[in-house]
């Protein structure tokens, strides 16, 4: 049963992926995205992470890909025309990526793991679970992220303010 | 040493690593070849989702802690770089009509 769910949802990712890389239209391509991230979703779930799978859901599914969406609409349909400067791009970049990806299965052949911790399976993953940890060892990198948050929040009003003149740009 | 016993079924955490580089791959042949600057930045999200998926997968197999939570601060970053690059973006788009990364590669505006 939970073979067959992480088949169904694998293919659907790659489906999804595939969508991503294939349409002409961009729109096309953030919704194949969005289906990619619902699976991926999922697939966390499986793998008994349940405050990802929900984390994954509402900011990624649903604020990233809302943002992307709304950026395509104020900019409008795009045509993607002409060639790169480089012959064959593409055939090149498929040569490119399938070392890539024998170099990734090269890698992964010799791995030892280690032992794994004997966790506690039934909450593994759960929401006072991950707040322990998120708020004693990992405390460092929750208030760094929330200042990068604030960051990157008054660098986007900065960058889309209205220009005044050519002394502004 | 890679089997999860998930809801009563083994599962095998490579198979879960093998879709996170097939979705990798995915993503790189879509940075290489496209040439839409906004369809760049949706590839790269979806490398960065196969990095999530690795992360949690690891966790899940060595039943640690440590690759949830990496995956969760991953989420954050590429949400605040996902803002500044459209935010880059928008800002491009509104001088100029760019339907080709490579018009892009000038420095002037």
């Amino acid at each position: 049963m939970a073979v067959a769910v992480f088949f169904v949802f694998a293919a659907l990712a790659i489906v999804g992926g595939i969508g991503v890389i294939s349409f002409h239209q961009p729109i096309r391509s953030v919704l194949s995205l969005v289906v990619v991230m619902i699976s991926l979703s999922v697939l966390f779930l499986l793998l008994s992470a349940q405050f990802v799978f929900a984390v994954q859901i509402i900011v990624y599914a649903g604020a990233v890909m809302v943002l992307f969406l709304f950026v395509i609409a104020l900019l409008g349909p795009a045509r993607e025309l002409g060639r790169g400067r480089l012959r064959f791009q593409a055939w090149l970049s498929g040569v490119f990526v399938l070392v890539l990806f024998g170099l990734m299965y090269a890698l992964l052949q010799g791995v030892q793991y280690r032992q794994p911790e004997k966790a506690d399976l039934s909450i593994f993953g759960s929401v006072q679970w991950i707040a322990v940890y998120l708020f004693t060892n990992y405390l460092y990198p929750f208030e760094l992220t929330s200042i990068l948050l604030l960051v990157a929040a008054i660098g986007a009003i900065y960058l889309s303010r209205k220009r005044t003149g050519i002394d502004d740009l | 040493m890679s089997n999860l016993t998930i809801g009563g079924s083994t599962l095998d955490a490579s198979w879960f690593l093998g879709l996170a580089a097939i979705l990798f791959v995915l993503g790189t042949v879509g940075v290489l070849v496209r040439r839409n600057p906004l369809v760049i930045l949706i590839s790269i999200e979806l490398m960065l989702n196969a990095g999530n998926l690795a992360l949690v997968t690891f966790s899940r197999q060595l039943q640690n802690y440590e690759g949830q939570l990496f995956a969760l601060m991953s989420m954050t970053v590429a949400a605040a770089e996902a803002v500044v690059g459209l935010a880059i973006l928008v800002d491009i788009f509104r001088t100029r009509d760019a339907e080709d990364i490579d018009d892009l590669s000038e420095l002037r505006g």
